[in-house]
C-alpha cells in the first residue's frame, strides 16, 4: 500500500509567504557561505542537511490523502483543497490508462474536508464514476450546499461524472476493491468518523482526524486503541499540544501529538503521521512539534519503537 | 505504581511511586481524588503531588492531572506538581503542562 498526502493542513488552507521564502533563502545562503558545491547530487546532499523546515515546506493543504492500493480505482480520504491537485493528478494518470472509478471516505462535513470537491475537475469527466463514502446521511446535503449559487457559480447537477452517495454505518465493514473499510465514530462537532484500511496483504492504514480525546472519557479509549490494533500506519489529528486540548481549546474537537502516540504505544502500531496541523503553525512550529513528538515517544516507549512520522503535502509513505 | 499520602500543617502531600500509564492511571487518578477530599476535609488549601520517585507518566497521567485539577477547584484546593526527574521536566514541557500546573523543585509543606 502506498499512502499519498495531498492535504495535510487543519481547519483553512494556508500559504508560505514572501517573508517567510526568503528567510528559508537568506537561511540557506547563510548556511551554505564558503561552501562549494561539485554537482546537483552535493546540493541536494546540503539542502537535506539543512532541515525539513529550513529547506522544504509542510505545505498548506486541507486533508486529503490518496491510498494506493491493488484494486483499480482511487482510494481517497477527504475533500479538502488537497484535493484539486490529486485531481489534475489522477486526469494524467488515467491518460497512462488508469480506471476513472474513485471511491472517496468522508471523515466529516465541515469546510476545510469538503471545500475541494467543486474544484475537483474528474467530477466533469462523463466517464468518471464517482463513489463517495461516507457515515454521515447528510454528505450529499453538504456537497450540494456548498455549490448553491450564494457560494459557487456552478450548481452541484452540471457535473457529469456518475454519482453516487454510500451511507456506512460504524461496526459494518465494507469491501471496495479487496479493500476492507470500517468506520468508527470519533468525538467532533457533528460527529467524525475514522476510518480503518485492511488490503489483501493485510496492511492496514488508519486515517482517524478531527477526533478529540477527552480526560474525562479515558475509559472509552479501550475502543480506540482496539481500532488502531496492529496498524502500519496512522494517520492522526495532532492539532494542539496537550495542555491546549484539556483547557482553553477543550470541546473544540481535535487531540494532541502525546495522546496520539499513546494510543499507539497501546495499541502496537507501527508508524504514526502526525496531520491536521494547526493553520498558525510555521513550518519551524510543525518541525518543533515534530521533534518533540519523536523525544515523547522515546521516553514513554515500553514496548517496540513506534516511529514517528510528519505528514506534509506531497509526502508518500510505503508499508 | 505507588501513592502515599501525607497530611502537613498546610498542604497534603501526595508521593507518587514507579510510572503511571495505561495499566496504572487510574489507581493514580483514585489517588489524586482522595488527597483532594483529604486536602477539603481538613480545611487545607494546597495538595502537592510529590514526583520525585515517579518515573515518568504518559498522557494519562497528565489528564488525571487536569480532572483532578477540576476536583480540586471545585474544593478551593491548589494543586502543584513538585520534584519531577529530567524525563519527568522534559514530558512536562513537552505536552506544555508546565504552563497548566505550578512545577516546583522541592515538595516544601510546613510540618
Ligand atoms: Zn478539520
Ligand atoms: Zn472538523
Amino acid at each position: 500500500m502506498l499512502v499519498r498526502f495531498w492535504g495535510t493542513r487543519g481547519s483553512l488552507p494556508v500559504a508560505l509567504t514572501a517573508p517567510s521564502v526568503r528567510q528559508k533563502i537568506v537561511g540557506a545562503l547563510a548556511a551554505a557561505n564558503g561552501m562549494r558545491f561539485d554537482d546537483a547530487d552535493a546540493i541536494d546532499r546540503f539542502v537535506d542537511e539543512l532541515g525539513f523546515a529550513a529547506g522544504a515546506t509542510y505545505g498548506g493543504a486541507t486533508p486529503c490523502v490518496e491510498l494506493e492500493v491493488q484494486g483499480p480505482s482511487y482510494i481517497i480520504c477527504d475533500m479538502g483543497s488537497g484535493l484539486r491537485s490529486f485531481g489534475l493528478d489522477s486526469i494524467r494518470r488515467n491518460a497512462e490508462g488508469h480506471a476513472r472509478a474513485y471511491n472517496f471516505f468522508l471523515s466529516h462535513l465541515h469546510w476545510d474536508h469538503i471545500m475541494g470537491f467543486p474544484f475537483f475537475t474528474p467530477a466533469f469527466d462523463p466517464e468518471a464514476q464517482i463513489r463517495i463514502h461516507s457515515a454521515h446521511p447528510d454528505a450529499e446535503q453538504a456537497l450540494r450546499r456548498q455549490q448553491e449559487e450564494i457560494s459557487f457559480p456552478v450548481p452541484f447537477d452540471w457535473l457529469r461524472a456518475d454519482i453516487a452517495f454510500v451511507t456506512m454505518a460504524e461496526g459494518q465493514p465494507i469491501e471496495v476493491d479487496g479493500l476492507v473499510v470500517e468506520a468508527k465514530a470519533q468525538k467532533h462537532s457533528h460527529v467524525s468518523y475514522g476510518y480503518r484500511f485492511t488490503d489483501r496483504d493485510g496492511c492496514i492504514t488508519i486515517y482517524s482526524t478531527d477526533s478529540e480525546h477527552k480526560p474525562s472519557d479515558m475509559e472509552d479509549e479501550a475502543a480506540f486503541i482496539d481500532f488502531f490494533r496492529d496498524a502500519d500506519l496512522v494517520v492522526c489529528d495532532t492539532m494542539y499540544s496537550l495542555a491546549e486540548s484539556v483547557s482553553m481549546k477543550e470541546d473544540w474537537g481535535h487531540s494532541s501529538n502525546i495522546v496520539a502516540i499513546d494510543l499507539c504505544h497501546e495499541a502496537g502500531a507501527k508508524r504514526l503521521a502526525l496531520f491536521h496541523h494547526e493553520p498558525t503553525y510555521e513550518d519551524e512550529d510543525i518541525q518543533r512539534m515534530h521533534e518533540e513528538s519523536i523525544r515523547y515517544e522515546q521516553l514513554t516507549r515500553e514496548r517496540s519503537p513506534l516511529d514517528v512520522i510528519c505528514a506534509y503535502d506531497g509526502l508518500e509513505v510505503r508499508i | 505504581m505507588d501513592c502515599t499520602l501525607e497530611v502537613g500543617e498546610d498542604a497534603v502531600i501526595l508521593k507518587v511511586i514507579g510510572r503511571v500509564d495505561e495499566a496504572t492511571w487510574n489507581s493514580f487518578s483514585e489517588g489524586l481524588s482522595g488527597a483532594v477530599r483529604n486536602a477539603r476535609d481538613d480545611g487545607l488549601t494546597r495538595l502537592i503531588v510529590d514526583l520525585q520517585q515517579l518515573a515518568y507518566m504518559s498522557s494519562r497521567g497528565l489528564r488525571a492531572l487536569t480532572v483532578a485539577k477540576r476536583e480540586a477547584d471545585e474544593a478551593g484546593v491548589n494543586i502543584s506538581l513538585a520534584s519531577p526527574n529530567d524525563v519527568m521536566r522534559e514530558i512536562l514541557a513537552i505536552s506544555r503542562y508546565d504552563k497548566l500546573f505550578t512545577v516546583t523543585d522541592t515538595a516544601e509543606a510546613k510540618r
